[in-house]
This record gives C-alpha cells, sequence and structure tokens, in this order.
C-alpha cells in the first residue's frame, strides 16, 4: 500500500500507463529457495518498448471475449482507503486510475494482448490520433453514437470542454501534460485561460472543434506521445451539460461499462452496469459481471486474510490497489491451490535514495552510500522476494531504454552493498564521521528500510542522524527546496512506458521549486540541454537509446540517488474469480477481464 | 487468633501455611523479646513460600536485566547487530529466519528476530533491561510525587486540599493511554533540533516524564485519605502541641506510618507501569528501533505470530513468569506487612 499512500502515487503513479512489462505467461513465485521468488527482471526487461501505436481498425470493439467468461454476478473489491478522487480531471492515483478504468473513456486507450503488449489505440476516438505539423498538431475524430449514462451522445463540445475544465483552480490534484503543451509550462498555462465556467473558450489556435466530430489540439512543441497522454485518467471525458464543478468528484457521469448506483464516502461505493454503453464501440473493455461492491477501511492484512480464507463474497473478491500483506506471503506461496489465484507483476516504480545535492557535495560521498546500500535487503523489506528487486540503476525495467548491464553500484554482485569498497571512498574524501541526515517516513516498511540502510552506513563510518517524518506529509515535506535533509528514499513511476515522464520530473534542473518532484535537486547544464534535446525527438525507439544514455551519465557521473529496488506487485483474488490477469497498463489485476465462474 | 479472612487469601497454597503460622507464632515467645514492625513482617514473609519464590524471581529478572552487557559478553552475541544481514542464509525469501523454530540454533539460543536477524537472546537481555528500569525509575517518580501530594492535603486540609483534590481529579479525568499516545511525539520533537536524531535519553525522560504525570493520582488521594485519619490521632496532636513543625509532623509521624500502604502499592503499580512502557513502545511512540525494548518485540512478534510464533514465546514466557511473580510477591508483601486487612 505504500505506493498508493504516498504522494509518489499522486505525482507519478497513474497507472494509466505502462509498463511494458511481459509478466504473463511466466510460471513465478517458484517455491524453492534457490530460484528466485516472483516476477524476473528478465521478463520484464524483454517487454521494455515503446508503446505501438494502433490503427483505426484496431479502435473499434467490441473488445476480445475472455476465453470461458460468462455474464452475471457482483464482484467485491476490499479497499484500504476511500478513492481520493471521483472526477477524472483530479485522479493521478492508482487507485482512481483503476476505477477510471470502470467508469470513463477517454480519446485514446490501451489494448494489451496475452503477453502484456500494449497498442495505444482510440477509444472514444475512431483511432489513436493523427499528427500533423511535425508533431504539433493533433486530430482526433469521434466515433458514431458513445453516449454518456443519462443517454446524451458525446459530441466534440464534451471533449474541449473536458480539456478546458482542467483549467479551473478546483483541478489540482490531476497530472498537468497536456495542459502545459497546450498553453506553456508550470504553472503558465493557469494564467494563460481560466476555465471554461466563467463562459470563454480556449482560442481555436490551441484547441479547435471544426465540426461535432473533431477535436483539434495545437501543442506548442511536437509531442509524439500525445495518444499515450490523451489516455490518462486524468483527460476523459466529463459531459458538458452535467458537469457539476466541484460537486462532479462525488457524483461523476459514467461513460464506461459502469455506473455509480449508491455511494457512501469512506464507507463503500458500489457499480452496477451503465445500459448506455455500447460494446461495439469499445476496444478494451468488458461488461460481464453485473456490478462492483466496493468496501473501504479493509488493511492489507485482513484483505489478504479474508481472500486466502475464501468464504462467502470473498469467493468473488479481487484486490484494487491492495496486495498481499508480506507477512501472509509464507502462506500462499507454498500452497499451488492458492498460488492459481494469484496476480503477479512488475510494477513501473523505482524506489531511490535521494542525495540533496545542495548539501552532500562530494561525489565521493554519495557514491559511497551508493555502494554501501543494501538494496537487496531493503527491497525484500517491503514485501519479501515477492516485493522488489535490487535496483541496478534509476531508470525502472519497465521503461524503454532501461539498460540491464548499466551497475555502476555493483548491484549484481552485491546486492547487500559492497562495504570495502564503499568505506575506501569514503577515507579518499576524508569523510569520516560526517554528519548526514536521514528522512524516513514512520510507517513499518520504511522505518525497517531505514534501519538496514542506516546500519550499512555506519559502518563505513558515516555519522546518521535518524529522523522520522510523518507519512501522511512525507512528499510535501521532501518536496520542498530547503528540507535540511541530506538522505530520503522517495519512489517514482512513469506515467507511460516512456522516458519523458521519468527524466524530466526527477532530474531537470529548471524544474527546481518547491513541491517539484526533483527531490535530490539535480540540476546540472549537460542533464538539462539532453532533457531539453530528447523530449524533441519524435522517434520512441530514438528517444529510448538517448535516454538510456541519459540514465547513464547521470548515474556514472552525478549520482544524484543511490538506485535501491524495484517494485512488483502480488495479488490474491477469490476462488470464484475468472480472467484474472495483470495489467500492464494499470499494473494491477484488471478489472474490466473478470467473470465469476457461478 | 487467625482471622477468618486471612483464609480467604488469593493464594490458597501459602493458605494452609498461614493457618498454621501465626499459631506458631503465639507459642514460640517464651522469652519476652520486643520486635519492630518490620521484623514481624519480615517474619511473616519469611513463611509465605509463595511470597519467597516470587522475590527470588523477581529479583533474577533484575539481575539478568542489569548483568545484560555482561551475560551478551559471555554469550557471545550483542542485540544491535544485524546477524541476518551478514550472513544472508539465516533469513529466508520472506525475511522470516530460515532455520526452523524462529532459527534457533547453537549459535542463536533464542532465535533470531525477522527483518533484521537480531539475536533474540541478546536482545531479550537488553529489551528487559531498558522496560525494567525505566519502569523502576517512573514508579518511583510516581510514587514520590503521589505521596508527597496526598500527605500535603490530607495534612493541611482546607484550600490546599481542595486545590490538589481537584487537581488530581482532572488528571484522573485524563484517558491516560491515549493521552500517553498522544503527547509523546510532541514531547519528542520539542526537545530535539530538526537535523538531529532523537537521542534515546529524550525517549527515556519523556516516557518517565509521561508515565509521572499521569499516575501519581490513585497513590495520592490513597495517602490523603489515610493521613486524614492519622492526622487526629494523639500522637500528631502531641508533637503539634510540642511545637514541631508541620514538615517534621510529615516526615516523622506520617510519613513511618505511611510506609505500608506505600510500599504495598509500589509494588503493584511496578508491574502496571512496565505493561505501560511496553504499551508505549507497541503502539510506537515510545522506544525505538534499534533500541532493544521489550514492548517492541511484542509489536514485532504480534504482525508475525503466524508465521514465526516462536519469536513470540521468549519475550512473552518471559513477562507472564516476570508478571506472577511480582503480583503473587505484591500479594505477599501486603499480607506480611497487614496480615488483617481483608482482600
Amino acid at each position: 500500500m505504500s505506493i498508493l499512500r504516498t504522494r509518489t502515487a499522486q505525482a507519478t503513479v497513474v497507472a494509466v500507463t505502462a509498463g511494458a512489462l511481459a509478466l504473463t505467461g511466466c510460471s513465478s513465485g517458484s517455491k524453492s529457495s534457490d530460484k528466485p521468488a516472483g516476477k524476473s527482471q528478465k521478463d520484464a526487461l524483454a517487454q521494455a518498448k515503446p508503446v505501438v501505436m494502433g490503427t483505426a481498425q484496431q479502435s473499434v470493439g467490441p473488445a476480445k471475449e475472455v476465453p470461458g467468461s460468462r455474464k452475471g454476478g457482483t464482484v467485491q473489491v476490499y479497499q484500504e482507503t476511500d478513492f481520493s478522487h471521483l472526477d477524472p480531471g483530479q485522479i493521478y492515483v492508482s487507485d482512481g486510475g483503476l476505477l477510471s478504468k470502470l467508469l470513463y473513456r477517454g480519446l485514446t486507450t490501451y489494448v494489451e494482448d496475452d503477453k502484456g503488449n500494449q497498442t495505444v489505440v482510440g477509444d472514444l476516438a475512431t483511432d489513436a490520433g493523427k499528427s500533423s505539423d511535425g508533431g504539433k498538431t493533433w486530430t482526433y475524430t469521434l466515433k458514431d453514437g458513445v453516449k454518456d449514462q443519462n443517454g446524451n451522445v458525446i459530441t466534440s463540445g464534451d471533449i474541449r470542454h473536458s480539456f478546458e475544465r482542467l483549467y479551473a483552480s478546483f483541478e489540482t490534484d490531476g497530472p498537468t501534460y497536456v495542459q502545459q503543451w497546450l498553453s506553456g509550462e508550470g504553472t503558465k498555462y493557469r494564467k494563460a485561460y481560466a476555465g471554461p465556467f466563467k463562459g470563454k473558450h480556449l482560442p481555436d489556435s490551441v484547441l479547435s472543434t471544426p465540426d461535432d466530430k473533431t477535436v483539434v489540439f495545437h501543442f506548442q512543441k511536437p509531442h509524439s506521445d500525445a495518444p499515450q497522454a490523451f489516455a490518462m485518467a486524468a483527460y476523459s471525458v466529463v459531459p458538458e451539460k452535467t458537469d457539476t464543478k466541484e460537486k462532479y468528484d462525488q457524483a461523476p457521469v459514467a461513460t464506461g461499462p459502469y455506473k455509480i448506483s449508491e455511494y457512501k464516502s469512506g464507507k463503500n461505493l458500489k457499480l452496477v452496469r451503465n445500459p448506455n454503453w455500447d460494446p461495439k464501440t469499445d476496444p478494451m473493455r468488458h461488461q460481464y459481471v453485473d456490478g462492483f461492491n466496493i468496501d473501504y477501511n479493509q488493511d492489507k492484512a485482513t484483505q489478504t486474510k479474508t481472500i486466502l480464507a475464501d468464504r462467502a463474497e470473498a469467493k468473488n473478491a479481487i484486490m484494487f490497489t491492495g496486495q498481499v500483506d508480506a507477512t501472509q506471503l509464507q502462506k500462499i506461496t507454498t500452497d499451488k491451490a492458492v498460488m492459481k489465484r494469484t496476480v503477479q507483476g512488475y510494477a513501473p516504480y523505482v524506489w531511490q535514495l535521494n542525495f540533496n545535492m545542495d548539501r552532500v557535495k562530494d561525489k565521493r560521498v554519495r557514491d559511497a552510500i551508493a555502494l554501501a546500500i543494501p538494496a537487496n535487503a531493503a527491497g525484500h523489506a517491503d514485501g519479501g522476494a515477492y516485493g522488489g528487486d535490487p535496483a541496478t540503476s534509476l531508470m525502472s525495467p519497465t521503461t524503454p531504454g532501461y539498460d540491464k548491464k548499466l551497475d555502476p553500484f555493483n548491484r549484481a554482485k552485491k546486492p547487500n552493498g559492497d562495504i570495502a569498497a564503499a568505506k575506501k571512498l569514503i577515507d579518499e574524501a576524508g569523510a569520516k564521521g560526517k554528519k548526514l541526515v536521514y528522512a524516513y517516513a514512520n510507517t513499518p516498511v520504511r522505518t525497517t528500510q531505514a534501519n538496514l540502510i542506516i546500519n550499512n552506513l555506519k559502518k563505513i563510518g558515516l555519522d546518521i542522524q535518524k529522523k522520522e517524518i510523518d507519512a501522511a506529509t512525507w512528499y510535501e515535506q521532501m518536496g520542498k527546496v530547503k528540507n535540511g535533509l541530506d538522505l530520503y528514499m522517495t519512489g517514482w513511476g512513469q506515467d507511460w512506458a516512456d522516458g519523458n515522464t521519468v527524466f524530466p520530473p526527477s532530474f531537470d534542473g529548471q524544474q527546481i521549486q518547491d513541491g517539484a518532484s526533483n527531490y535530490s535537486h539535480t540540476n546540472d547544464k549537460h542533464v538539462n540541454d539532453e532533457i531539453a534535446r530528447i523530449q524533441a525527438i519524435t522517434d520512441a525507439a530514438e528517444r529510448a537509446k538517448e535516454y538510456g544514455k541519459l540514465s547513464e551519465y547521470i548515474s556514472t557521473k552525478i549520482n544524484p540517488a543511490a538506485p535501491i529496488y524495484y517494485t512488483k506487485v502480488f495479488q490474491i483474488a477469490g476462488s470464484n474469480v475468472g480472467g484474472l490477469r495483470y495489467s500492464t497498463v494499470t499494473s494491477y489485476t484488471d478489472p474490466t477481464a473478470v467473470y465469476l465462474k457461478k | 487468633m487467625t482471622s477468618p479472612i486471612e483464609i480467604e487469601g488469593a493464594e490458597t497454597s501459602s493458605a494452609l501455611d498461614k493457618d498454621s503460622a501465626p499459631q506458631a507464632d503465639a507459642k514460640e515467645p517464651k522469652k519476652l523479646e520486643g520486635r519492630s514492625p518490620g521484623q514481624l513482617m519480615w517474619r511473616r514473609f519469611k513463611r509465605d513460600k509463595t511470597g519467597v519464590i516470587s522475590a527470588f524471581i523477581v529479583l533474577f529478572f533484575f539481575l539478568i536485566s542489569a548483568l545484560a552487557p555482561v551475560i551478551a559478553k559471555v554469550y557471545g552475541k550483542d542485540p544491535y547487530t544485524f546477524y541476518g544481514q551478514d550472513d544472508p542464509t539465516l533469513l529466508n525469501e520472506f525475511n522470516l529466519p530460515a532455520g526452523p523454530n524462529g532459527g534457533i540454533s547453537p549459535e542463536h539460543w533464542f532465535g533470531i528476530d525477522p527483518n533484521y536477524g537480531r539475536d533474540v537472546f541478546s536482545y531479550l537481555l537488553y529489551g528487559m533491561r531498558t522496560s525494567l528500569y525505566t519502569a523502576l525509575l517512573a514508579t518511583i517518580g510516581i510514587v514520590i510525587v503521589g505521596v508527597l501530594i496526598g500527605l500535603l492535603s490530607g495534612y493541611f486540609g482546607g484550600k490546599i486540599d481542595y486545590w490538589l483534590g481537584r487537581l488530581t481529579d482532572f488528571m484522573l479525568a485524563l484517558p491516560s493511554q491515549l493521552f500517553m499516545v498522544a503527547v509523546m511525539p510532541v514531547v519528542v520533537t520539542v526537545f530535539v533540533a530538526p537535523d538531529e536524531e532523537t537521542p534515546v535519553y529524550i525517549r527515556f525522560l519523556a516516557i518517565l516524564g509521561v508515565m509521572w504525570l499521569l499516575t501519581w493520582m490513585s497513590l495520592s488521594r490513597l495517602v490523603r485519605a489515610v493521613t486524614l485519619s492519622l492526622r487526629e490521632r494523639e500522637f500528631v496532636e502531641a508533637a503539634k502541641v510540642a511545637g514541631a513543625s508541620p514538615w517534621r509532623i510529615i516526615r516523622k509521624e506520617l510519613l513511618p506510618n505511611l510506609i505500608t500502604p506505600i510500599i504495598v502499592q509500589g509494588t503493584y503499580l511496578l508491574p502496571s507501569t512496565i505493561l505501560s512502557v511496553a504499551f508505549l513502545s507497541f503502539v510506537g511512540v515510545g522506544y525505538q528501533d534499534p533500541t532493544p525494548d521489550w514492548g517492541l518485540m511484542f509489536a514485532t512478534g504480534a504482525n508475525i505470530y503466524e508465521q514465526d510464533p516462536t519469536y513470540m514465546f521468549f519475550p512473552g514466557v518471559a513477562m507472564v513468569v516476570f508478571f506472577v511473580a511480582f503480583n503473587l510477591l505484591g500479594d505477599s508483601v501486603r499480607d506480611a506487612f497487614d496480615p488483617k486487612t481483608g482482600r
């Protein structure tokens, strides 16, 4: 749950993305301890390639049937907390992202094949988009006969409204990619336009709707990954007539296969079939079950135990963003029958120990710390071997351009830290006894990781001051430029399978400001220039290659953060649930494909 | 001579002993020999087998706690080293001890703990040391404050009694455990610079302070009640007439008469204080890893009791034995001091 709770999640997560991971067929979770447990990195790596652009042919419905599927029944979902937002414009966290797959539709979406390969296709639009003007202009044509839950036909006006309302002052928590592309970087876009609720539209030179079926986006710079951005939950359609502004967060209008029938904030959420959803227009969603019954306030351990016990309605249960509790792993992984109802996958998050570059200026000290990190133990503290793999670099295996051979800190041979080499560096730097402040969020997992890491850092002769920080405000406090701390762990995951959603937010020096996600305060001219240059490259494969090179430069020449571990997902479902699969897009169990066996 | 109430005592095993004991006592003094109340108490206590055994157990616990560093040195392991990290074969892929029975081996007598792979035996010794001595100091503080306030309000009466009484009521009204949980983080952060680690002694002092602030009330009420009845007695009157100062009367006349309830209450208070200290660590506001602590062991054990029940076994058994022994000791001490009081 760590990921969902944190603001990384909010900052990144979103599952509306992509890990181009290949996870399905492999028989993981080997019980013998000499084999690596859980999903192996090789599986993720094999598929770390850019998303394929789909054709108009692939964008038509209905979606490919799930073998053995049947209709009927209600799926039970256990969740730890209420969804932070229901208004699509505010969704940037994986729980909301997952729910949005059932409720909302946007211009584009992803179709996954059996291996988890992703193709971006048109959802409301007839295809993934036509670009012109070197990638600056994107044109979408809407499908015929798509209606919202009230029976109103979705028009280009609704699409325009959905984007315009993201400029309104109450839309604060969603991603800002498209807004910035249209109207200027940073917070410039907010000054450029104040939202549609005062009667003004964005000028036609920015966003135009020549007719009822056509929408044209005019970006300031070329953006070849626009179709992936449009697939994010935040860019789902909000029908103009029924938009209730702030109140929309409580009672949104559905366009997907399900709609909300009952919502008790903080208690439960009930979804029922949306009769106005037409499977012929939808390339990826199914409507097998009658509805979803989502109950909140079930923590990780309760969820795991309830579903594991497999009684009554728990037989029909799936997890949304919950994960198997680490303490139950042994019981689950040693039981073949239970393992059949688990879902595993490689998540896109990289946990790293940031160095505050304003304070830890000696690269030898940074290298020494990176070398000494017990990456394996720290990863295992978050769910055993099923929770994470030691990270070799700051790029996730799910990001195109990832290079497995890039291992500047010798994680392959010494996954639990190379104390001798680190000590030598510290002695060279004359940093023995140097006082460094290590901050950690006060959750059990982070505390354990802090103890493990500090144990090693003390061995190499550093004087580590351990500082506990409230987990609820963790990312807020880390986001401050003058946070007064030296070492702190953060996790980042791509928004879609492209370095564009990893490097600019994390390592672009021009982004440094309070609340920005460049937590290490990396500000290197070469890196900044490279990021600007690579972002302008239109060919995705070329871009991936360049990001790979940049990743190497950052890790070896600057080393702003020590890579610690890549996260994995491990979920369990009830015995009556069929169609279980790991979605590489949302990095959780795919709720659109599940059905009940009886 | 035997009071029927005494036979109803909690320790039925000793009831028979006591039944016959006082009769022997009655026959014995052929030579007339003066005995102080202390000596009488000691004689009565020695005859109570349960009490003596309990006393030995309690003493044993305090002793091994005090000698924890020595024992750990002889044993060759310390509670701060992560053995599981130095030797990866000790922990399995779930971060639990790889060996059977929580990793019990000739190397690690009580096994190792999950995640870190620390030695449970030395950790338990050090953990008991932290808990017992924190609780001991806290209890001494509580007793001193409780007695002082009780005496003052009992002896002086009037306005002083009224205001101290209201203060006591007010403190009693605070839900103590909730209050501790709420106050501890505040206390800790107030005294620590933002870029410094919270030193262990700050946590220690905070626990001490919070405990004492919240648990002196019942003792002070008891002391006040006894003082109220004592201050009307002739010997106090006599002292007053003789011109003794209030301080002297409190010290020389009242306090010696209060020693019985104070010691008895003190022996009951200590185990409950140990529990409270452990509770604070258990809920995460007391001591923190890597400081070894009994309460932390239960916090860890509670998480993994299904997978690694052995881990909970030793600290659990140690705590149960210690508490039963201490409570029995408390009963015996009470019986010895005050054989006529019923329960």
